[in-house]
């Protein structure tokens, strides 16, 4: 390993030294502010020298990690992301009675997981990657078990995403297995290499739906989704933000860069077996979201939705005799992209609320009525949150579902196209029914000042308009991690 | 010239301070605004037509291009003005009689509550009416004659608290409306044949692309015609017309007699060339014309409302209109419109006299004898009938003569088309007179409270002054549209027009004068049904309206409507069978996860 690529890995570096500064840190000193500063500072450090180096000549860094601008770009997102979620801990942590520093050691290992899943072109560091963010989630997940009075909740989703990510893990680990021992490499750039004369081809083809299944389950695709309410209602409201953005990105990021360069004749399953997925996500989550009476549910419902409209710029990329799959990658950044800002504003909003009142952490929407009136900023901004999920124009999710609807019509994947504006007109009636909840005042309610988070919820308020109204910028940014492809 | 944008600008910046105000408004300011916004436009009227002589534009036509209002492809329609000597008889017309009108009408209305919605509907009118005469293309004509369209449904139901003037208002609507169709139809084919709605083009286009006669043109023609007849209450969409007798007197005298019903005469006028090339059709408009004269005449001869009576001597009249374009003679049937126009508003308005000074009663039988007791009102009402009648030296005498006198001109139908239009003549004649026997003569059996005031006299002095004389005005619409037919008919078919209508004055005046008419009830079964509009009220209800209402309730729970409902249904359904699969149990989870995971290898595998 020469200077250049130690240099390339500064952001991974820094992102790792956040979690041994942060204990040593905490053994000496036990304060809350001083810890939750230490990983704003270590994050965005990490993600301005990734954005720092943007540009430079793509570095291999032994045969695991690949910094290119794919990774150093997303790897800032993710940071970004990472960044949001410990500002959102503080005041959610600061009001519980709970030992609260090494929460963000935690949060620090999982950027660092999801940081190494996006760089990796290896299915060690891939796997590595894909454990460091599940296996500090559990413990993220499970963080309050003893403070909160909806323990049980917590503790169960702990538990629940703990066990179920292991049968995930198993698959993946499997399919790896099978495809080592077709190909003997364990590099991700399985289709290309000449497999083993010995075994059939069979092998890889398992071993890569293995594969598939693994990560079907951190995107929550149906049927693979069964966790994810369940997890996303009794986990608290920082950590399901960071699941639903962090995670979720990092994963497709690392599909992305896994599938763009197939080509082959295993193409047609992959392409099938996700068809079928992005269909099935998107009738369920629809329908499962449709008269859901909890708000975090709902989201649980809306996330596996959109993962199933984000899969659909994936099966574009990899569509066969696809001769510009740059397209539907491009389409597939910016789905990222938007559905980072619009998750993450939900999310803001909803610890936010969890912070002062454990009521709204349980998510019943009943706690939710008149919430403009009470607290016009939070409302103002689950309403904006509410119009993008539903990919109403001038907001984030109209670009991100613009792109889809692109990608898919450029691929004529009518079937498909048909599926996503089913899903957006149900979309549109549970969304919708959320904000009439939202807007609908109760006559003893009175308006509440409590400053909090407001000033990220304006911030990501008007980061999902402007991408919505300006997505020009946002648009070059992807294009520019893609150009390596 | 630059200035005629102001003369719809106006009207319509009156109907928006008064609908502003919303009602707040004292009732001198509405009333200024109400009245002052049409008699400034018709001031405006008179300087704009004192500059079009003055640069003797009559031939030209003079356009002024405000803004682009809607563009895609090859499809352009601006918000531009375009005024030649027929719009400006039409805008002479408009503000002039409208401006007496209004004036008339602010005392008339002056004990409404709602004395400003009034004023801002009347000026809401007349502003669409001046859109309609002064648009450059079709587009824009269109947008006034469906503006004048609400606005006559709003006038007719504006006494909204009984139902019936609702249904009255909302008959017209939609009856005119099945016209309105057939125009829209119309237009599109236009503009998909000659690619273009801009008149002057489409007037010399359709000389240059479409043969006389051929099918084309005879079919843009008769959709064209059917917007006119629904606006002008001609057969067979006439039915609307008495029902709209609901609304305000002054309504009827703008709306349904001056100026509105004219609209679809106007409209046949301004598209002469494309009729000139269907012959056809235009035989046709004379035929719908006549008949409608002689059926109107008929009707009007039975009734006993003063309004109704007027109503369908409107339709008669204006079949007479038609019955000219029909025969070619352009300019008379315009110049017909104006002295129509003139004399139909100074009867409906001395019948509004008479109405209020009656309280409200305008049943003819329990009128009479009223000529001593209401002598302006009466005066007004015998110069407006001669008018009507067309006695000489009326105006109304210049005009019909030279509709009759053109029709005798016509090749082959010429002289039996013209014997139905004097026969027609001596109806009116009949049922004119028959009105005023009845009305104002013989015995008094009221006591009337005559309205006075400078609201209500002066009004109609002008308009009598104007309908006795207006026979010497000469409009500048002739030069725009297709001469006449020359000559003179014979002296003795002259005689025989000039006759009838005093033979039907006698007839009148032998039947109804002593009171004679309470005994003629020879024909009790004819007689109502002249009085019931020759019975197509019934025939539609019969052939369309309970057909369509039966459908209606077939269809009640709207079959189209039940996709999306019945989608929503299954969601829902969906929705409550999934989320039993959501039930929380782990083992439930991992078992459904490690099924599929099963499915999905032995499906690649297998595959």
């Amino acid at each position: 390993m020469d200077w250049q690529q130690l240099l390339a890995l500064t952001p991974i570096l820094l992102a790792a030294s956040i979690s041994v500064i942060l204990l040593l840190v905490i053994a000496f000193v036990r304060d809350h502010l001083l810890t939750c500063l230490i990983t704003c500072l270590g994050l965005s450090g990490a993600a301005l020298s990734s954005l720092i180096s943007v540009g430079d000549v793509a570095q291999q860094v032994t045969p695991l990690l690949i910094i290119d601008d794919f990774s150093r770009l997303f790897g800032a997102l993710i940071l970004l992301i990472s960044l949001i979620s410990a500002w959102m801990t503080y005041p959610y942590l600061q009001a519980t009675d709970e030992i609260r520093e090494e929460y963000y050691i935690l949060l620090a290992l999982a950027a660092l997981g999801a940081l190494i899943l996006i760089a990796s072109n290896h299915f060690a560091s891939m796997f590595i990657g894909l454990e460091l963010v599940s296996v500090s989630l559990f413990a993220m997940v499970g963080y309050l078990a003893h403070s909160r009075d909806q323990v049980k909740l917590t503790l169960e989703a702990g538990v629940k995403y703990m066990v179920l990510s292991g049968v995930s893990s198993s698959f993946l680990l499997f399919g790896v297995a099978l495809v080592y021992a077709y190909s003997g490499s364990l590099s991700m750039n399985i289709f290309s290499q000449p497999g083993s004369p010995l075994l059939a081809p069979q092998y890889l083809i398992l071993g890569t739906t293995m594969i598939a299944i693994g990560i079907a389950f951190k995107m929550s695709w149906v049927p693979f989704h069964m966790w994810t309410p369940d997890v996303y209602q009794g986990a608290p409201a920082p950590v399901t933000g960071f699941l639903a953005g962090g995670v979720k990105i990092a994963v497709f990021a690392l599909l992305i860069r896994w599938l763009m360069p197939i080509q082959g004749p295993y193409l047609p399953i992959l392409h099938n077996g996700l068809m079928a997925m992005a269909a099935l996500s998107m009738i369920f989550g629809n329908l499962l979201a449709l008269r859901q009476d909890n708000l975090k549910r709902l989201l649980a419902y809306s996330s596996i939705a959109h993962m199933g409209y984000a899969a659909i710029t994936l099966i574009a990329a990899i569509n066969v005799g696809n001769l510009s799959p740059l397209l539907a990658a491009e389409a597939a950044g910016m789905y990222l992209v938007t559905y980072a800002a619009v998750t993450m504003l939900a999310f803001t909003v909803l610890s936010h609320l969890a912070a002062q009142d454990l009521n709204y952490e349980t998510g019943q929407l009943s706690h939710y009525q008149g919430l403009l009136w009470q607290q016009p900023m939070a409302g103002m901004g689950l309403i904006i949150a509410m119009l993008a999920l539903a990919g109403m124009p001038l907001t984030a999710g109209f670009i991100g579902k613009y792109y889809v609807f692109i990608a898919a019509v450029d691929q004529q994947l009518w079937p498909l196209l048909w599926l996503l504006i089913i899903g957006s007109a149900m979309g549109l009636y549970y969304y919708l029914r959320v904000i009439l909840i939202l807007v609908n005042n109760t006559p003893e309610a009175k308006p509440t000042r409590n400053w909090g988070l407001t000033p990220l919820i304006i911030l990501l308020g008007l980061a999902t308009l402007w991408l919505g109204i300006y997505p020009g910028p946002s648009i070059a940014w992807v294009q520019l991690a893609l150009a390596g492809f | 010239m630059q200035l005629l944008w102001l003369i719809p600008a106006l009207p319509l910046l009156g109907f928006i301070i008064l609908v502003l105000t919303r009602g707040q408004m004292a009732r001198q300011s509405a009333r200024l605004v109400g009245v002052g916004s049409i008699a400034l436009s018709a001031a405006v009227t008179l300087l704009v037509a004192s500059d079009f002589y003055a640069q003797n534009q009559s031939q030209l036509g003079f356009t002024l291009e405000l803004w682009q209002w809607m563009s895609a492809a090859d499809f352009n329609a601006g918000f531009s003005l375009y005024l030649d000597g027929l719009s400006l008889s039409m805008l002479f017309v408009i503000t002039g009689v409208g401006t007496l009108i209004h004036w008339y009408a602010s005392g008339y209305m002056w004990d409404d509550p709602d004395y400003s919605r009034f004023f801002a509907y009347m000026n809401l009118f007349v502003a669409a009416m001046l859109m309609l005469v002064l648009a450059d293309n079709l587009v824009l004509l269109f947008l006034g004659w469906e503006g004048v369209g609400v606005c006559s449904f709003l006038l007719i139901g504006f006494w909204y608290k009984d139902p019936a003037n609702g249904y009255a208002a909302r008959k017209a609507f939609i009856v005119t409306r099945a016209g309105d169709t057939a125009f829209a139809i119309g237009l599109f084919l236009l503009f998909k044949e000659l690619g273009s709605l801009h008149i002057q083009d489409l007037l010399q286009l359709a000389q240059i692309e479409f043969s006389v006669g051929a099918n084309t043109p005879t079919l843009i023609a008769a959709l064209l015609l059917g917007g006119a007849v629904g606006k002008s209450a001609q057969l067979p969409l006439q039915t609307w017309l008495p029902d709209a007798m609901a609304g305000p007197t002054p309504v009827s005298a703008l709306i349904h007699a001056a100026t509105m019903v004219t609209a679809g005469v106007y409209l046949i006028a301004r598209c002469h060339s494309i009729f000139l090339q269907a012959p056809d059709i235009l035989l046709l408009v004379a035929l719908i014309g006549l008949a409608t004269l002689l059926i109107a005449g008929f009707s009007a001869l039975n009734q006993n409302d003063i309004k109704r009576v007027l109503a369908y001597s409107t339709m008669s009249q204006i079949g007479y209109m038609f019955f000219a374009l029909g025969v070619g003679a352009w300019s008379e049937s315009i110049f017909h419109l104006m002295t129509h126009a003139l004399f139909k508003a100074l009867l409906f308005m001395t019948a509004g006299s008479i109405i209020l000074a009656l309280h409200h009663e305008q049943d003819i039988r329990a009128m009479g004898g009223l000529r001593k007791q209401l002598p302006v009102p009466f005066w007004c009402f015998l110069i407006g009938t001669a008018c009507l009648v067309a006695l000489p030296p009326t105006s109304g005498f210049v005009s019909k003569e030279a509709i009759l006198n053109a029709s005798w001109q016509l090749p082959i139908y010429g002289p039996w088309l013209w014997a139905g239009g004097v026969f027609g003549a001596c109806l009116t004649a009949l049922y004119s007179f028959r009105l005023i026997f009845m009305v104002f003569g013989g015995e008094s059996t009221c006591q009337p409270e005559e309205p006075k005031g400078w609201q209500f006299h002066p009004p109609l002095l002008i308009l009598a002054v104007l309908s006795l004389f207006g026979g010497l005005l000469v409009l500048p619409a002739g030069a725009v549209l297709p001469a006449s037919p020359d000559g003179h008919a014979p002296l003795l078919a002259e005689l025989i027009a000039i006759g009838l209508p005093l033979l039907g004055i006698g007839l009148a005046y032998q039947i109804y004068s002593r009171g004679q008419w309470q005994q003629l009830r020879h024909a009790p079964r004819l007689s109502h049904w002249f009085e019931q509009g020759w019975g197509f009220d019934s025939l539609y209800q019969r052939l369309l309206v309970q057909p369509l209402l039966a459908l209606s309730k077939i269809n009640k729970n709207d079959i189209i409507d039940q996709m999306p409902i019945q989608l929503a249904l299954v969601s829902s359904r969906l929705f409550t069978i999934f989320s039993r699969m959501q039930n929380g149990q782990l083992r439930i989870y991992v078992a459904s996860m490690t099924a599929a995971a099963i499915l999905i290898i032995a499906l690649t595998v297998t595959l």
